[in-house]
């Protein structure tokens, strides 16, 4: 019972704190009570693990408790709007990713945002870098044998993915696009286990999603790895070569999660986040936890602010053709 | 001249409502494309439930009128206003809303939502007691917030105006 | 005798006294959420996980997993008392478990769910230690068109659900999965019968359908008739089941469980149809099925055990694969990696302090709700005494919270007032609510399964029979329907005849 009384003790210090300082709250500096991050996904997911992590260390930093509510809808963008139209005084932020701010813009003709100009940009918590993989006894053993396979059975071959938005769309329909078969037979999941599953079973040919989802089964043998969308190897897949080294350069394409607040967000607000968010990333433990994701830590220029507005304008430009070629709409 | 007479006014009552159903959900779905059975479309499948829906109803119509059934049921009003009101009122001050002409409801909480609800709704019993109840409901708020906000920590608005969170 | 050995580490791990305090605490919780009318295992363990932190993987999976099992377990105390089912899987309980609180025998309700759902629990728990890296290998050979025909199988049980007229039960499946259909397009991304409405993107919720069209309106209907309603609940019954009623029950206990075990293992969330099928085979079996839907303790026993049993080895897929067959396991899988631990096919190698270590766990966690549940039998029959203008504004105050926090959303709890009207409507033309509830849960799946299915095979149907797996569930599909069916028409006969 430990963990009950400990939060019971918790919430009546802040009771009580709060109770005594109702009064002088407005005049005090941020953080003065409890900040909201947004998921716009289902607790458990790829955002919401890394949202907890980085959250739990940065609500040190802040001496405020950061709340994680997940509010999923519309592939995310019904809370993503919402947060776009809050109050920008620090208290709603959002754990945003390449879904709701790179890919949406191309496949929901009536967002009510601009992920540009209506955000303010804290910065990136985690990169997850794509990889290509196929079914235990798919045909093609490497990355040049499968890019030919799919040239040349373009309607015997077929892909899953997580759901139209999901990552594991976004970034296959990339892949298609660039190797010249943007028709091939899609298969849409909901979210990335049943896919896994199908594809593990050998139901479904192909998928490329991010490496935290795939790593285990294709450590296991239950998958094949085709090549990673990264300039260099990754450690925790060695063996697994890169797409460039499979002779298809311009494959390159990472998911990633970042934080950000509503557009007209205070420089000091911005500055007191983002010094939190630069300290859990610093931080020995969240880094190990985010590590053993699979998660690629951003480097201090990558998760500036500055940063990830470079990445979000990369990913849009280089999503925008081939999501609206796509034929798929969210509304 | 003999008035046709329904055998089951309430199978009566419940075809018309399928075929209504059957109907809105027809209209709903009305700009969904359709596809082949071969590859279907999103407006596939509920287009076909709704006909099979609205055809269930109008079966149903045809069998009340010859087979014996039981009668209409009276509808009590007072209790399905006051407990939906109640309900209602929750949803639209537990975080505040914006009503149309421009009227809003302030975030109230739990603290004042919870006993909204249990006042409200009480009106629904004729047995109510209302001393008993305004006890009641300020108990089972206090409970509530126990529960749900600190033994669990699910992030529900306890009193945004006086606690700010 | 690997298995032996490998049971002894894992007893090892989980009865050091801080696991044993994690397991309580975890059952605890899951035991008052269960009996929380709205509030899931998804918000309680998403809200949780942060706190876990502190704790070492074992220890913290140990605590997450028992609020999942401890839920379905104050799942079903919810469902017998007050006729709400806070879970798909707790349908089935309403039918049979309010009847008998009705009659005075909750506490034999109660506690024949507890005891049922212990031996489910414990059988579930040996098969997943013994069995379930090869079940894993059966389970994979589930595609979409094998679930498919499962779905359809589901649905025929449905219909053996019902207790009135077979047309109108017809038509509340129908009604369940045209609601079903509401929201985002899966394939095209499309949107819905939605209005525009931006909450119904994602869907109906099924807590919000449930809550609205079981609790809210089953408040309303009571609160018409007080006669009824109050002369019931003055008679207080025994507390538990007596000689008799065990053995009337014992039976479908053991085929509940069976049948829980098996279609929980399924990835594919197969755990929901567990209740159902056993529902329907305890009804088809029992020599009297007219006494079914008016308080048959086998009606109690048979999908409790199941539910039970499914709960337990829907970890299976989880445990020797790392693919999660719901959300809430998926939820488990991120509280695995959280804590470092990689969920996948590896886990019970390199882990096996922690595969064995739940495995054992979940067998003393369902000891644990043995002994914490029995001793609340008697509170719970208490509570019913409360008077009931006190009771239903209770019962709204916590429907209103728990559906709020599944998603944190107002609207939620608006558009569950819109199904209680709905419900309501639907008490008063005599539908029957349960078979809708069931269309609604399997309807996704179906539609999604029989879409993936096609696409997969090229617009051909003859998928679902060219595959065996599939032929056979459509087979047993058909059956279960002409037996369900037979008898209703000859009955219509007799009355068209004799008018």
């Amino acid at each position: 019972m430990t963990t009950l009384s400990r939060r019971t003790m918790l919430g009546a210090v802040a009771v009580a704190a709060s109770l005594g300082l109702a009064g002088a709250a407005q005049a005090q500096a941020y953080p003065n009570k409890p900040i909201t991050m947004f998921v716009a996904f289902a607790a458990g997911g790829p955002t919401d693990v890394i949202a907890r992590i980085v959250s739990e260390h940065m609500s040190k930093t802040l001496g405020q408790q950061i709340v994680i509510e997940n509010v999923a809808g519309a592939g995310g963008t019904t809370t993503t709007a919402r947060v776009a139209a809050a109050a920008p005084d620090g208290y709603t932020l959002i754990m945003g990713q390449m879904g709701t701010h790179a890919a949406a813009p191309a496949l929901y003709p009536n967002l009510k945002y601009n992920p540009i100009t209506d955000f303010t940009p804290i910065g990136i918590a985690g990169i997850t870098p794509i990889v290509i993989v196929t079914k235990k006894d798919f045909p093609a053993n490497n990355l040049r044998e499968f890019v030919a396979y799919l040239k040349a059975n373009p309607d015997k071959v077929n892909q899953a993915h997580a759901g139209v938005g999901s990552t594991a769309f976004t970034t296959c329909v990339l892949l298609k696009a660039q190797i010249g078969v943007p028709k091939l037979n899609a298969v849409a999941y909901r979210g990335t286990g049943p896919a896994l599953n199908d594809l593990v079973g050998g139901q479904v040919d192909f998928m490329c999603d991010q490496v935290t989802n795939l790593t285990p089964q294709i450590l296991a043998g239950n998958i094949k790895a085709m090549g990673i969308a990264t300039p260099a190897r990754l450690p925790v897949l060695p063996n697994v070569p890169t797409t460039a080294e499979g002779g298809l350069p311009e494959y390159q394409i990472s998911g990633w999660n970042g934080i950000f607040g509503p557009k007209g967000l205070p420089k000091d607000i911005q500055d007191k986040l983002v010094d939190a968010l630069n300290k859990a990333l610093e931080d020995p433990t969240t880094n190990k936890r985010l590590a053993d994701l699979g998660t690629v830590i951003p480097n201090a220029q990558e998760r500036a602010p500055a940063g990830m507005a470079a990445v979000l304008a990369r990913d849009l430009a280089v999503l925008d053709k081939p999501l609206r070629d796509s034929g798929a709409v969210g509304q | 001249m003999i008035r046709p007479r329904i055998a089951a006014p309430q199978d009566f009552a419940g075809g018309l409502f399928l075929i209504a159903i059957g109907l809105g959900a027809l209209w709903a779905s009305s700009g969904l494309g359709m596809g082949t059975l071969r590859a279907m479309g999103p407006g596939m499948l509920p287009k076909s439930l709704a006909v099979m829906v609205a055809g269930l109803g109008v079966l149903l119509l045809i069998t009340s009128l010859r087979v014996e059934g039981p009668a209409l049921d009276r509808w009590s009003l007072r209790g399905l206003i006051f407990v939906l009101l109640g309900a209602g009122l929750f949803a639209l001050t537990i975080r505040g809303s914006d009503l149309p002409f421009g009227f809003t409801l302030p975030a109230i909480g739990l603290i004042a939502a919870g006993p909204l609800v249990a006042i409200v709704s009480a009106f629904a019993s004729p047995e109510t007691k209302w001393g008993e109840v305004l006890l009641f409901a300020a108990f089972m708020t206090a409970l509530c917030a126990g529960i749900f906000k600190y033994a669990l920590g699910l992030p529900i608005p306890l009193a945004p105006w006086l606690l700010g969170y | 005798m690997d298995l032996f050995s490998n049971l002894a580490l894992g007893f090892g791990v989980a009865l050091s006294l801080k696991n044993l305090a994690l397991c309580f605490t975890g059952c605890f919780i899951g035991t008052l959420i269960g009996v929380l009318p709205g509030v899931g295992p998804i918000a309680t363990i998403a809200m949780l996980l942060p706190i876990t932190f502190g704790i070492d993987p074992v220890g913290a999976l140990i605590m997450l997993a028992g609020i999942y099992y401890g839920a379905q377990y104050g799942g079903s105390t919810t469902a017998i008392l007050v006729n709400i089912p806070g879970e798909a899987t707790s349908v089935v309980t309403t039918l049979d478990g309010h009847q008998m609180a009705k009659q005075g025998r909750a506490g034999v309700a109660l506690g024949i769910s507890a005891i049922g759902s212990f031996i489910a629990g414990s059988v579930a728990t040996i098969l997943i230690a013994a069995l379930g890296a090869p079940l894993t290998r059966m389970a994979l050979l589930f595609g979409p068109a094998e679930y498919f025909s499962l779905m359809v199988m589901g649905l025929c049980f449905a219909v053996v659900l019902a207790r009135g007229s077979i047309l109108k039960a017809i038509a509340m499946i129908l009604l369940g999965l045209l609601f079903s259909t509401i929201g985002t397009d899966l394939e095209t991304g499309q949107e819905r019968m939605t209005f525009g409405f931006a909450p119904l993107s994602d869907g109906l919720d099924f807590a919000v359908l449930a809550m609205g069209i079981f609790g809210f309106a089953e408040v309303i209907k009571n609160l018409e008739n007080p006669e009824t309603r109050d002369v019931v609940r003055q008679k207080v019954g025994r507390l538990l089941p007596n000689f008799a009623e065990m053995k009337q029950s014992a039976m479908p206990i053991v085929r509940g469980t069976f049948l829980g075990s098996a279609l929980g293992i399924l990835p594919g969330n197969g755990a929901v149809l567990g209740p159902f099928a056993s529902y329907t085979l305890e009804k088809k079996l029992a020599k009297d099925s007219s006494r079914f839907g008016r308080g048959a303790i086998e009606g109690v026993a048979g999908p409790e055990s199941a539910n039970n049993a499914g709960a337990q080895t829907s970890f299976i897929p989880l445990l020797t694969l790392g693919i999660p067959p719901n959300a809430v396991m998926a939820l488990m899988v991120g509280a695995m990696t959280i804590h470092g631990v990689i969920p996948g096919p590896q886990v019970m190698t390199k882990n096996p302090q922690l595969f064995w270590g739940m495995i054992a766990s979940m067998w003393i966690g369902n000891l644990m709700l043995l002994i914490i549940n029995l001793p609340l039998i008697g509170l719970w029959v208490k509570l019913l005494k409360v008077p009931y203008r006190l009771m239903f504004p209770a019962i709204l105050l916590f429907c209103c919270i728990g559906i709020y926090s599944i998603n944190n959303s107002p609207v939620d709890v608006a558009m569950t007032a819109f199904f209680g009207l709905f419900g309501y409507a639907l008490i008063k033309f005599g539908f029957e609510p349960a078979p809708l509830l069931l269309g609604y849960v399997l309807g996704r799946l179906l539609e999604e399964k029989m879409r993936q299915a096609l696409i997969i095979s090229r617009g051909s149907f003859m998928t679902f029979v060219e595959r065996p797996i599939s032929a056979g569930l459509l087979v047993v599909a058909v059956v279960v329907l002409v037996v369900a069916l037979l008898p209703s028409i000859s009955k219509k006969r007799d009355v068209v005849f004799t008018e």
